[in-house]
C-alpha cells in the first residue's frame, strides 16, 4: 500500500500557519519589555564610540529587578544596549562561575553579594573599583551609599562592588491567625517552637513553619544564621582555626533539628520561592527568609492572603543574642574578563543606584543609599530597619564561601536525620581545616 | 563498489565523526589521567582519578541507581509498549491517527520540560493533582521528592512516560509486519489470547523487541535532564544518575574536578560497551552480510 | 521526491525486512477483517486506551491549566477549578524575555543540524549498505557505540575546544556538535533503509550509465521517502530536545528554549507561570508535528529501520 501523499500538503499547511502565528506574536511583542517600561528612568550620560552590548547577569526577585530594570531602561540608548534576561538564583550562581572561568566572559556586569566578594576578589576575577569611584563618585553621588555596605563589598582595602541594597532575614507571619490564637510574633527559637506548636494544635496548619532549607542551596545559610545567632563564626581569623568543634556549632544543628516537626517533611527541597508559595497557598503561617522576598507576599496579584501578612525581625536562637539572620549586601561588580570598557560599565552600574532608582525599589528592597529607606512607611522596611542592626556580622574572608559550600551536604544529612550531630561537627571541622590549609 | 566511490561517499561523515567525536573522546581519556581544570594545562596523575572514583560512595551509589532505574524502566517499557501497540493496532483507520498523535506527545516534549511538567503533578506547592487524588482516597501522604524509593518511583514513572510512546511506536511498526491471520487469532477472546501473544506474535517480532530494548537501555543509561526538576535532592537520597553526577563534578562548579569526571566518563563507556556486546556482535555479523 | 512515480513504488514501500512475516506487510491502517468476536474486548481496550491517553497527556494539561489561571490562584493547594482564564503569562513571556529568540535558536539549530546530518549521512549510509568490507563493519560498530556514548564524554571537551576556537556560544557550534552526536544514529538508521532496497536496482541503473552519485541522487534517495523522513524526524526531535549539549555550549547569545526554561525553575510566581507558558509554547509546535509525523514514523520504521 502506498503512503498517501496528502499528509505532506498538510505538513506545509501546518508549518505555514505556525509561522504566521509566530510572526503575529513577534509583531505585537517586538522590542517592548514591560518590566523595563515600568522601571525608573534616570539620567544615564554614558557614551560609546561603537555599538556596544552590556550583558547583565542578575537573578530575578522583586528586590533586585528595580535596579536591573533601571539600568536596562535608562542606559539603552544610541549605540549602547544593556541586555538582561530573566534567570533564577541557581542559574546566576552557575553562570557566575562559568563566565569568570575563561579568558573572556559572556557577562559584563554581575550581581554579587558580600558573601562571595572576598573569594572572587582574592581570585582577581573582579575589577577593583576605587579609581572609578574617584573619577565618577561626585557625579553619581556615590558618597551617599551607606559606608557599612561599601565596606561589606570591599576586600583587602579595595571596593569590588557598588552596593545597591542590604538584605537580612525577616519573619512574615499570618497576622489573622496570630490574632485568632492570641499569639505574639516570637523573638526567640523557644517562642518560635511554642507559637508553631500552638498553630499546629489549632488544626488549620499541619506544618505552620516554612523556611528555605534547600539541601543543595539555602540550608547552609540557615546554619550560618543559627551559628551567628549564637555569637560564633565559622573560623577564628586570628588563629585560623575553625569553630565547628565548639558547643555552639553542635547547638546550632540541634536548634535546626528542633524546628523540623513544624515544617513540611519535604522542606529540604524548598528554595525561597517555594517558601513564598507555601505562604501564598496558606499552607504555612510563619516564614523566615531574606527581606528581598517579602514584598511579593503583600502583593494581591500573588495571593488572597496578601492583606493578612505581618512582618517582624526574625527571632534569635537564644534570648538577647543576635538574630537568626544573615546580613547580605547586594551590589554590582565588573568581571575582570569583560571586553567592554570599565568606564562605560561603571557608569551603567552607578546609574542604577541613583536616588530615583533606589526610591523605586521600595518597599521590596532596603536601599544602600542613606536616607532612602527612612522615607518609607512600609511595614517590611520598618521591620528591616529594626532587624539590620541585630543581624550577626558577615565573615568577609575568602574561605567563607568554600567552607559554606563544602559543609552543606553534612548539614543536610543532619536535618534529614542521616547523620548524628557529633559526627557532623567532626566532619565539618575536618572540611573547614582542609579548606583553610589553602589559605595559610 | 569501487574503492574510490566508497571513500568519496563515506569520507564526509567519517571526517565529521572523527573531528567532533573521536577528538573530544580522546581529550576525555587524556583528562581522566590528569588533575585539570578548563583552559589550564593538566598534570599527569596516573590512575589517581580512577582510584578516587572507585572509593567514592557517591559514584558507586550513582552506578547502582542508574542500573536499577535502567533495568526496571526498560522492562516496563518493553511490556507496556507491546500491550499498548497491540491495543492501538486494533483501532480503525479513523481513530488510530488521532490516538497515535496524542500518545506521541510525551516523546516529543524535551526531557527537561517534560520532567518539569511531570513534577508539578506531584508537588503540593503547585497544587499537585496526584497528591490531591491520594488524599481523596484517604491514603497517607507520599514524600515524592525526599523519600528515596518514592522518588525513584516518580523518576521511573517519568522515564516511562517519556519513552513509552517510542516503544509503542516501534512495536506497532513491528506488528504491521505480522501476518493478519496471526493477529486475527490473537483477537479472539478467552484463554488463548495471552498464549498466542506469548508464543507466536511476540517471538515473530523479537528483533523489534530487541531494538526497543537496545534504544531504551541507551537512553535511560544517560538519564540526566529529567532529574533536575524531578529530584532536587538527588544527592542526599542516593538518586543521582551517573551522567548527572559527572555533570555536577566536571562542569557545574566550573569543572574543578574535571579529571575525576572524565575518569567516570571512561568507566561509564566501558560499562556501556560491555552491556552492548551482544548487539555489537549482531551488528558486526549484519554488516558483513549486507 | 517528486519523481517517486518514475520507479516502482511498490518496491520502495514493501522492502523485505521483518523476518518470517510476509502477509499484509506495509498495510498501514488496516481494518480488522473477519467476524468481530470480541465486542467486550473492544470496549475494554477502548477504555484502557482512553485512560492511557489521559494519563499520558496529564502533565501537559495540568501545566496548561496552571498557566491560564490568574496568578493569585495559579498554584493554589488544593487547586481551584473555577477561574477566569487569562493569557497574561504568554503575553508577559513574549514581551519581557527573548523567548522568541530562543525559539528561533532552537529551530535553527534543529533544522541546520538535521540538514547537514542528512547530507553527509546519506552517502555514507548508502556506501555502508552496499559494501560489506571490514571498514563498513567497523564503522557500523563504531556508530552503535557512539550512539550509546555518555554525551558528557564528548560535550565537555567540546566546551573547551569551542572556547579555544572562539566559537563558544554560537548557534553554528551547537548545530555542528549536534550533527556529530546525531551522525552515528542517522547512519545506522539510514543504512538499514538502504539495505532494504534491492541491489538489482543499482545494477540496472549502473548499466544505464549512472555514476554512483547520480544513482544515489536520482534513483535510490527518491525510493527512500519514508525512510529519510523517519531519520530526519528522529534527528530533528533529538536536536530540538537536547539540553546537555545546549547548556554546555551556549550562553546568552545562542541559548535554546530548554536551556532558558532550566534557568527559570527557581523563579517566583509570575515568572514561574511564564516558565510554564514557555514549556507549552515549545510543546505546541511539536504537538502538531507529532500528529503529522506519526504516519511517516510508522511507515519508515516499518520499511526497514527495525530489523527482525
Amino acid at each position: 500500500m502506498r503512503i498517501p501523499l496528502r499528509p505532506r500538503a498538510r505538513v506545509g499547511l501546518a508549518a505555514a500557519s505556525a509561522l504566521v502565528v509566530a510572526a503575529g506574536l513577534t509583531a505585537c511583542g517586538a522590542g517592548s519589555r514591560t518590566g523595563a517600561e515600568t522601571a525608573a528612568q534616570v539620567d544615564c550620560p554614558v557614551e560609546v564610540d561603537s555599538p556596544t552590548t552590556v550583558n547583565v547577569l542578575a537573578y530575578n526577585s522583586s528586590a533586585i529587578d528595580p535596579y536591573t530594570n533601571a539600568m536596562v531602561r535608562s542606559c539603552t540608548e544610541g549605540d549602547l544596549t544593556v541586555a538582561h534576561e530573566p534567570i533564577d538564583f541557581a542559574g546566576q550562581t552557575q553562570r557566575t562561575t562559568a563566565t569568570l572561568a575563561g579568558e573572556e566572559g559572556t557577562y559584563d556586569v554581575l550581581e554579587t553579594y558580600g558573601y562571595i566578594i572576598p573569594q572572587l576578589a582574592a581570585d582577581e576575577s573582579l575589577v577593583p573599583l576605587d579609581d572609578l569611584v574617584d573619577t565618577y563618585g561626585e557625579q553619581y553621588d556615590l558618597g551617599a551609599l551607606n559606608e557599612g555596605m561599601r565596606e561589606a563589598m570591599s576586600y583587602d582595602g579595595s571596593l569590588y562592588a557598588i552596593p545597591m541594597q542590604a538584605q537580612m532575614f525577616l519573619m512574615a507571619y499570618r497576622q489573622d491567625v496570630f490574632d485568632d490564637l492570641g499569639l505574639e510574633p516570637p523573638t526567640t527559637f523557644e517562642e518560635l517552637r511554642q507559637v508553631s506548636q500552638a498553630i499546629q494544635d489549632a488544626g488549620d496548619f499541619e506544618y505552620p513553619l516554612a523556611l528555605p532549607w534547600l539541601a543543595s542551596g539555602d540550608i547552609t545559610t540557615a546554619y550560618d544564621a543559627a551559628l551567628g545567632s549564637l555569637g560564633v563564626d565559622y573560623v577564628d581569623p586570628e588563629t585560623m582555626t575553625p569553630n565547628f568543634d565548639t558547643p555552639e556549632a553542635a547547638q546550632a544543628l540541634e536548634e535546626m533539628q528542633s524546628l523540623v516537626p513544624f515544617m513540611d517533611p519535604q522542606v529540604t527541597t524548598f528554595d525561597q520561592p517555594a517558601v513564598q508559595q507555601q505562604m501564598y497557598n496558606g499552607d504555612a503561617a510563619i516564614a523566615i527568609m531574606f527581606s528581598g522576598r517579602m514584598s511579593d507576599l503583600a502583593d494581591e496579584d500573588n495571593t488572597q492572603y496578601a492583606a493578612d501578612f505581618g512582618f517582624a525581625p526574625p527571632p534569635s536562637v537564644e534570648a538577647d543574642g543576635p538574630q537568626f539572620s544573615a546580613l547580605s549586601v547586594d551590589g554590582w561588580s565588573i568581571p575582570a574578563n569583560s571586553a567592554v570598557d570599565d568606564d562605560v560599565l561603571f557608569q551603567v552600574i552607578a546609574t542604577s543606584v541613583s536616588e530615583d532608582a533606589s526610591e523605586a525599589s521600595l518597599p521590596a528592597a532596603y536601599p544602600a543609599r542613606d536616607g532612602v529607606a527612612d522615607s518609607s512607611d512600609s511595614p517590611i522596611i520598618e521591620a528591616a530597619s529594626e532587624a539590620i542592626d541585630n543581624a550577626p556580622p558577615a565573615e568577609p574572608f575568602p574561605w567563607t564561601a568554600p567552607i559554606s559550600n563544602e559543609t552543606r551536604p553534612v548539614i543536610a544529612e543532619v536535618v534529614l536525620g542521616q547523620t548524628s550531630v557529633e559526627d557532623a561537627t567532626a566532619r565539618m571541622q575536618q572540611i573547614a581545616t582542609d579548606v583553610l590549609a589553602q589559605y595559610s | 563498489m569501487r574503492r574510490r566511490d566508497y571513500a568519496l561517499l563515506v569520507s564526509p561523515s567519517v571526517l565529521v565523526m572523527f573531528a567532533l567525536l573521536v577528538v573530544p573522546l580522546y581529550r576525555t581519556i587524556e583528562w581522566s589521567f590528569q588533575r585539570v581544570r578548563y583552559g589550564q594545562p593538566g598534570t599527569f596523575v596516573g590512575l589517581d582519578n580512577y582510584r578516587e572514583a572507585f572509593s567514592d560512595p557517591r559514584f558507586l551509589s550513582a552506578v547502582s541507581f542508574t542500573v536499577v532505574i535502567t533495568l526496571t524502566t526498560v522492562t516496563v517499557l518493553v511490556l507496556g509498549g507491546y500491550v499498548l501497540a497491540v491495543l492501538v493496532n486494533r483501532l480503525g483507520r479513523r481513530t488510530r491517527p488521532f490516538v497515535l498523535g496524542l500518545l506521541l506527545v510525551p516523546y516529543v516534549v524535551p526531557g527537561l520540560v517534560g520532567g518539569t511538567m511531570f513534577s508539578w503533578l506531584f508537588n503540593d506547592n503547585f497544587g499537585g493533582i496526584v497528591n490531591q487524588l491520594i488524599r481523596a482516597l484517604g491514603l497517607p501522604q507520599v514524600l515524592w521528592f525526599t523519600e528515596t524509593w518514592a522518588n525513584r518511583g516518580l523518576v521511573g514513572a517519568s522515564v516511562v512516560w517519556f519513552l513509552l510512546p517510542f516503544a509503542m511506536l516501534v512495536m506497532l511498526a513491528g506488528l504491521q509486519g505480522v501476518p493478519t491471520e496471526l493477529l486475527e487469532s490473537a483477537r479472539m477472546d478467552g484463554a488463548g489470547t495471552l498464549r498466542t501473544h506469548w508464543s507466536v506474535i511476540a517471538p515473530s517480532i523479537r528483533g523489534v523487541i530487541g531494538f526497543v530494548a537496545l534504544i531504551c537501555i541507551m537512553d535511560v543509561l544517560r538519564l540526566f535532564d529529567q532529574l533536575i526538576p524531578l529530584s532536587p535532592q538527588a544527592v542526599q537520597i542516593g538518586n543521582e544518575s551517573l551522567v548527572l553526577y559527572i555533570y555536577n563534578q566536571a562542569f557545574l562548579d566550573g569543572g574543578q574536578r574535571l579529571g575525576l569526571g572524565s575518569a567516570m566518563n571512561v568507566l561509564l563507556i566501558v560499562l556501556i560497551v560491555i552491556m552492548l556486546l551482544p548487539f555489537i556482535r549482531d551488528t558486526a555479523r549484519e554488516g558483513r552480510n549486507a | 521526491m517528486s519523481d517517486q512515480s518514475t520507479v516502482d513504488p511498490e518496491a520502495a514501500e514493501r522492502p523485505t525486512t521483518t523476518r518470517g512475516a510476509d502477509a499484509g506487510r506495509g498495510e498501514l491502517y488496516r481494518r480488522p477483517r473477519g467476524p468481530r468476536t470480541s465486542r467486550i474486548g473492544g470496549v475494554v481496550a477502548g477504555v484502557v486506551l482512553a485512560v492511557v491517553c489521559v494519563v499520558m497527556l496529564s502533565p501537559v494539561l495540568w501545566t496548561a491549566f496552571s498557566v491560564i489561571k490568574p496568578t493569585s490562584v495559579a498554584f493554589l493547594n488544593p487547586p481551584t477549578f473555577t477561574f477566569t482564564p487569562t493569557f497574561d503569562a504568554f503575553v508577559n513571556l513574549w514581551q519581557t524575555t527573548n523567548f522568541y529568540q530562543y525559539l528561533i535558536n532552537t529551530a535553527f539549530v534543529a533544522v541546520i543540524s538535521t540538514a547537514i546530518a542528512l547530507v553527509i549521512g546519506l552517502p555514507a549510509a548508502y556506501a555502508l549498505s552496499r559494501s560489506p568490507s571490514w571498514v563498513s563493519v567497523a564503522l557500523l560498530v563504531a556508530a552503535l557505540v557512539f550512539r550509546a556514548l555518555p554525551r558528557t564524554a564528548v560535550v565537555l571537551p567540546m566546551y573547551e575546544i569551542a572556547r579555544t576556537l572562539g566559537i563558544y556560544d554560537t548557534r553554528i557550534a551547537l548545530a555542528l556538535a549536534l550533527v556529530a552526536i546525531n551522525q552515528p544514529f542517522s547512519i545506522w538508521l539510514l543504512r538499514n533503509f538502504f539495505a532494504a532496497i534491492p541491489k538489482e536496482i543499482d545494477e540496472a541503473a549502473m548499466i544505464d550509465g549512472c555514476t554512483r552519485l547520480s544513482l544515489l541522487r536520482r534513483v535510490i534517495i527518491p525510493l527512500m521517502g519514508p525512510g529519510i523522513i523517519t531519520a530526519a524526524l528522529f534527528m530533528f526531535l533529538f536536536a530540538f530536545q537536547e539540553y546537555l549539549t545546549a547548556v554546555v555550549l551556549t550562553d546568552v547569545n545562542s541559548a535554546t528554549v530548554p536551556v532558558f526554561i532550566a534557568t527559570q525553575l527557581g523563579q517566583t510566581l509570575p515568572l514561574l507561570q511564564q516558565a510554564g507558558a514557555a514549556s507549552l509554547l515549545l510543546t505546541l509546535p511539536v504537538f502538531v508535528f507529532a500528529f503529522i509525523a506519526q504516519r511517516y514514523l510508522i511507515a519508515g520504521l516499518n520499511a526497514g529501520s527495525v530489523k527482525g
